[in-house]
């Protein structure tokens, strides 16, 4: 094993549970984010180089996320499917998605999982900035280079999905509030 | 209802404000019932969110994948590095004249590569590959046994070497089984150990090269290798060094008593 190899494994490789986690919350089928990942991973092997010291968590996130949207992109053009337009209203039950694709309507059949369900419901930009805040433990600014926004805008994306989850998750029928003063 | 400052209160639940505006925060909180019902929102949210979401892991054929596919782009790389020797970048028009012949060469490099021997490198892959492969539900064990007197004789008609097999129950390494694998252009023997919750695979192949250095880690996979007459062995796991050192220390003890050569 080379040098250059050697040094990708030690740094990058150790964050592939992340870029698996992450690609994940942006797809939702476990069969893309597996495509989506291999690919990232290769082209942050290409541009090693580029990594420089750099937060290589990420770094491989920002990859994984380019490789996100043009796998998507291609997919979509195949189906010929209109790109959806990015809500952005003030009103946090109206960033509630009301068509869930097959994946997400399985995990919403499933009341065994409600918090898997209820993230599940929330649209992407807000899932993913909000799931990069609690569960990977980014920072804004992190948050920011990841989802490629402005830092304002995370705060608010993270306000609206605390929020949404929240009352949903007070709605809920399955769960009851015990835990909740 | 929600204060101007709900925005802030989140920056502060997030570790986000310096120590001047946490202490502001701190103080508005005191007296802003909205905020500080917010505080305690935020708090359940992340409590709910950290206790009770499944946090998934990469699957561990995506490693192993990912390991092909870094290698197949090593392997291009290398290619890459002769094609440059040649030259023909320097000269466009002989590039188009010799494109065919750059073509062949291309084909040429890629059969040399599919041709080679396995370097240590691609072993220690398809070592890692193996025993990432055998975790999956029903892929560890061919024969399933405790006792070494039915593991062993069992490998004399699936593998093309006979290994040291033990059961190390009291030592904490009880014995699972065995299976056959195709390692370095041979069937390798396996015999499977268990400690604690984690599984070890002992490759044994016969190999007549120099004996692989001792230690390596690959994918988070502990790789430990050791030689007794041409058996070389290989354990893999991913425990620590010293669980893995424990096993490897039994294996070479047992070897030496009764010392295995290879069958021809």
């Amino acid at each position: 094993m080379n040098d250059r190899r050697a040094r990708f494994e030690a740094q990058v490789l150790p964050h592939l549970d992340a870029a698996y986690r992450f690609a994940r919350w942006l797809s939702y089928s476990p069969a893309d984010a597996q495509d989506v990942v291999q690919d990232a991973l290769l082209r942050a092997f290409r541009s090693f180089d580029s990594l420089r010291g750099s937060d290589a968590r990420t770094w491989l996130l920002v990859i994984v996320r380019n490789c996100h949207f043009t796998a998507a992109r291609q997919r979509r053009r195949r189906a010929a499917v209109p790109l959806p337009e990015e809500h952005e209203s003030e009103n946090a039950e109206a960033m509630i998605s009301q068509s869930p694709g097959p994946e997400v309507a399985s995990i919403l059949r499933d009341q065994a999982r409600t918090w898997d369900r209820l993230i599940a419901a929330l649209p992407e930009e807000q899932r993913t900035v909000l799931l990069l805040r609690e569960i990977e433990d980014l920072d804004y600014a992190q948050i920011a280079t990841v989802t490629a926004v402005p830092i304002g805008t995370v705060m608010s994306r993270l306000a609206r999905a605390r929020a949404a989850l929240r009352s949903r998750w007070l709605s809920d029928p399955e769960e009851t509030p015990h835990a909740v003063r | 209802m929600q204060c101007a400052d709900s925005l802030r209160v989140q920056a502060y639940f997030d570790s986000e404000l310096d120590a001047a505006s946490s202490y502001e925060i701190e103080r508005h909180l005191e007296h802003c019932a909205g905020c500080s019902a917010l505080l305690n929102d935020l708090r359940s949210v992340r409590d709910g969110l950290r206790g009770h979401l499944t946090v998934e892991r990469a699957p561990q054929d995506l490693r192993a994948r990912v390991t092909l596919a870094l290698d197949r782009d090593d392997a291009r790389a290398a290619h890459h590095g002769v094609s440059r020797l040649l030259g023909w970048r320097r000269a466009p028009f002989w590039a188009g004249a010799f494109s065919g012949l750059g073509a062949a060469a291309a084909c040429a490099m890629v059969a040399w590569f599919l041709m080679m021997p396995p370097s240590s490198g691609t072993l220690i892959d398809s070592l890692v590959g193996a025993h990432v492969r055998s975790l999956q539900p029903d892929h560890l064990v061919a024969v399933v046994s405790t006792d070494r007197h039915t593991v062993k004789p069992w490998f004399a008609g699936h593998a093309d070497v006979s290994p040291v097999v033990a059961d190390f129950k009291a030592q904490g390494y009880p014995l699972i089984g065995g299976r056959s694998e195709h390692i370095d252009r041979q069937r390798a023997a396996v015999v499977v150990y268990r400690h604690g919750l984690h599984t070890i695979n002992v490759f044994g192949w016969a190999s007549d090269g120099r004996a692989m250095s001792e230690r390596i880690t690959r994918n988070g996979y502990h790789l430990a290798f050791w030689k007794v007459g041409n058996l070389q062995y290989c354990a893999v796991s991913d425990t620590g060094w010293t669980e893995l050192d424990g096993l490897v220390a039994l294996l070479r003890d047992l070897a030496i008593g009764e010392d295995h050569p290879a069958k021809e």
